[in-house]
């Protein structure tokens, strides 16, 4: 219950603001007399999903001998099958514009249709080696068909899931950077590949924003792309000859990127932006201060500064609240 | 919380109302500007990434300069002024804090968010240390000590700065130090239960601000958790509650009573239900939430002791009956009159939906995406290897 929102209501009818027939369901609202459920049955199907996948996950595991492959590959893509065939008959016609979802369900039964089919085309790679030698590319090929299957029925959460899964063929997960990341365990292969990965993330944004087709897939191509760029590169600070190198090139990435993110008023961009900025400033400082008392006061001078700043900033971009 | 402060946090829910019914097209945006011009903000507020990053840089600064302080002067973590300086320090920030909200008329700044928080830490962390100095020879009671005051701090700093996470933070440290005195699991379900019609009354007052009135919500969220938790049976069996005492007991239940142990398996059947049941008669989120979070404990409680089927019938046939649920809810909801049912409905009202579909990319970036492939000394070709993981899981064929 809103009860301040509830007391404004008649005011604002009686003062000639808000339309009286307006009034009676925003009433209702805020004085808890209807309540939408939609967010919790959003999460609850999400839930759904997860559990499916975990349960196929264990069947393929603990099963294999008991049921046999074919019987599992059959039964997975059946399901996968019938769940995309559900997808394909309550979908929209095809538009490059955002097309609103066609009920709540939509993307949740596309999500565990993707899931199932990509856990389906592994298990088929594994067990019947379709691809010979080049077993690694299936990674791709799910990333592919799921990414079509983002443009075709305009999911962003299933092109976020082909985004991340083109770059697990690169050798890039978000559990085993942050892991290799916090020991410095990354390699030089490994950290190029997220680097060029990110790359070409962002530059895929570009496309799709310049060409004004899907363009509001934009921001998770591009967010996902610079945060693989600046952590890919950050991942260098551990390296004993190149770590000024990489720590150059994120500040001078993290710098580029909140003066674009600044003009253009991209504010979590600019976020990024400033974060690895002052992050790799710190580590160059932190190298050459040999007290813990004058790291202290570099810590509190430039973080003192940096607060009037992005007040200055945040007065010129006028982020809406 | 300050008068001025109070209005503020009104006329911001009024406001921030308007905005959600102008996102959705109820209103006009000819009627929001009018509704804002009705109801002004006199408070200096920034969006949530400019708020982000001023906390972030805020706790860093008051970090670094109690630090460069504090090897200025001292430099030695055992100087018994070390307690002093951090109460003193704290004191400085919460009046820093004070000023921001009263002077400078700051709210949803992330600085004065900042500031409180690092203050509570530093006064928690210096009557901490004092009390374990005080106690040597009893850390137990140092513990007891700092937890009634932290909760003592955070009730204070809800009340006076009008934050919901110190009033849950409050009800946490209570329900934490009532935990390491004998009877404990026993307050554990009295409190919650002598406090719950308090708070369902205090969060619907019209003399509350809105702050005062989440944070009330954000209590009773803890105090049911504390409820559901003390009732519990892998709790009870456990002792999870006792352990709290500090005693060690090796997993030792919280009692050999064989009734206690049969009203714990009750409780935790009925405690979702009955939480679910007050959520559907009183359409009140806190009980929506707990009480579907703790279905979901129970579900998971009940395969532990009672193994129905195998595990991936289990996670299989649950998620397809959840998805079966939301189907048949929907349905049902949106097949009554005006697409409502006992005051609820599946329409997105006024919520933005915009932050939810956020949450779940990240969900998916984080948990959905497959397991990366080794990258280096990769062979040319190995059978049997590739990796698939769904949520959440790795499968490994």
């Amino acid at each position: 219950m809103n009860p301040d929102v509830a007391n404004a209501i008649p005011q604002l009818v009686e003062s000639g603001i808000l339309p009286p027939e307006k009034a009676p369901r925003l009433l209702r609202v805020a004085r808890r007399e209807l309540v939408s459920v939609h967010g919790e049955l959003r999460a609850l199907l999400y839930f759904g999903v997860l559990l499916i996948t975990a349960g196929v996950g264990v069947l393929v595991q603990q099963n294999l001998d008991r049921i046999g492959p074919a019987a599992i590959a059959a039964g997975i893509g059946l399901a996968a099958v019938a769940a995309l065939l559900w997808v394909a008959r309550v979908s929209p016609p095809f538009s490059w514009r955002e097309v609103p979802s066609p009920n709540l369900a939509f993307d949740y039964i596309l999500l565990l249709g993707v899931l199932l089919a990509a856990a389906d085309l592994a298990y088929i790679e594994v067990r019947f080696t379709p691809l010979g030698a080049n077993w690694t590319w299936h990674l791709l090929i799910v990333a592919v068909l799921t990414g079509l299957a983002a443009f075709r029925f305009d999911s962003r959460l299933v092109f976020s899931l082909a985004l991340s899964t083109f770059a697990a063929w690169r050798g890039i997960s978000v559990a085993r950077f942050g892991t290799d990341f916090l020991w410095e365990r990354t390699g030089n292969t490994v950290r190029w590949n997220a680097i060029a990965c990110g790359v070409l993330f962002v530059g895929l944004g570009f496309a799709l924003k310049k060409s004004d087709r899907k363009a509001h897939f934009e921001p998770v191509a591009v967010h996902l792309g610079w945060l693989l760029i600046l952590v890919g590169l950050a991942t260098g600070w551990g390296e004993s000859r190149l770590w000024v190198f990489y720590t150059l090139a994120v500040l001078l990435c993290g710098a580029a990127l909140a003066a674009a993110a600044y003009h253009f008023r991209r504010f979590p961009l600019f976020a990024f932006g400033v974060i690895a900025g002052y992050a790799a400033l710190s580590r160059l400082v932190a190298e050459a201060i040999q007290e813990l008392i004058f790291g202290c006061l570099w810590f509190f001078v430039t973080a003192a500064l940096l607060i009037f700043s992005l007040i200055a900033a945040q007065r010129r971009m006028k982020e809406p609240l | 919380m300050r008068a001025d402060a109070a209005l503020a946090d009104r006329n911001a829910a009024v406001r921030q109302a308007a905005r959600s019914w102008q996102e959705a097209g109820a209103i006009g945006e000819a009627t929001l500007t009018a509704i804002e011009t009705t109801v002004p903000d006199d408070r200096v507020r920034v969006g949530p990434v400019f708020r982000g990053l001023l906390f972030l840089f805020t706790v860093l600064a008051a970090n670094a300069l109690f630090g460069f302080l504090w090897l200025l002067f001292f430099d030695d973590a055992e100087d018994p002024g070390l307690g002093v300086a951090a109460i003193v320090y704290g004191f400085a920030l919460a009046g820093l804090t004070e000023f921001q909200i009263g002077r400078l008329k700051r709210s949803q700044g992330g600085m004065e968010a900042a500031m409180s928080l690092v203050a509570l830490g530093y006064l928690i962390g210096g009557l901490g240390w004092f009390a374990l100095e005080i106690f040597q020879r009893s850390d137990e009671i140092a513990i007891t000590w700092v937890l009634t005051a932290a909760a003592v701090l955070f009730a204070a700093a809800a009340w006076r700065w009008g934050y919901p996470l110190y009033a849950g933070g409050a009800a946490a440290a209570l329900l934490l130090a009532v935990a390491r005195f004998p009877g404990g699991r026993l307050f554990w379900i009295v409190l919650p239960l002598l406090a719950m019609p308090v708070l369902l009354r205090l969060a619907d007052s019209e003399r509350l601000p809105p702050a005062h009135r989440h944070s009330c919500n954000a209590v009773l969220i803890v105090a049911l958790i504390g409820l559901y938790v003390a009732v519990h049976l892998g709790s009870f069996e456990s002792g999870l509650v006792e352990e709290i005492q500090g005693i060690p007991r090796f997993s030792r239940p919280a009692s050999t009573s064989d009734l206690l142990w049969w009203l714990s398996v009750a409780g935790t059947a009925l405690v979702p239900v009955t939480l679910l049941a007050i959520a559907v008669r009183t359409r009140r989120y806190p009980f929506l939430i707990v009480g579907v979070g703790t279905a979901v404990a129970s579900l998971v409680t009940l395969r532990y002791y009672v193994h129905l089927a195998p595990l991936w019938v289990v996670l299989t046939v649950s998620g397809i009956a959840l998805v079966a649920v939301v189907f048949a809810l929907r349905r049902y909801l949106d097949s009554g009159p005006d697409r409502e049912r006992r005051g609820f409905t599946a329409e997105p009202l006024f919520e933005d939906l915009a932050r939810q579909r956020l949450l779940e990319i990240g969900a998916a970036v984080t948990s959905l995406a497959p397991e990366a492939r080794t990258v280096p000394d990769e062979p040319r070709f190995k059978g049997g290897g590739g990796e698939f993981g769904g949520g959440g899981s790795t499968t490994e064929f």
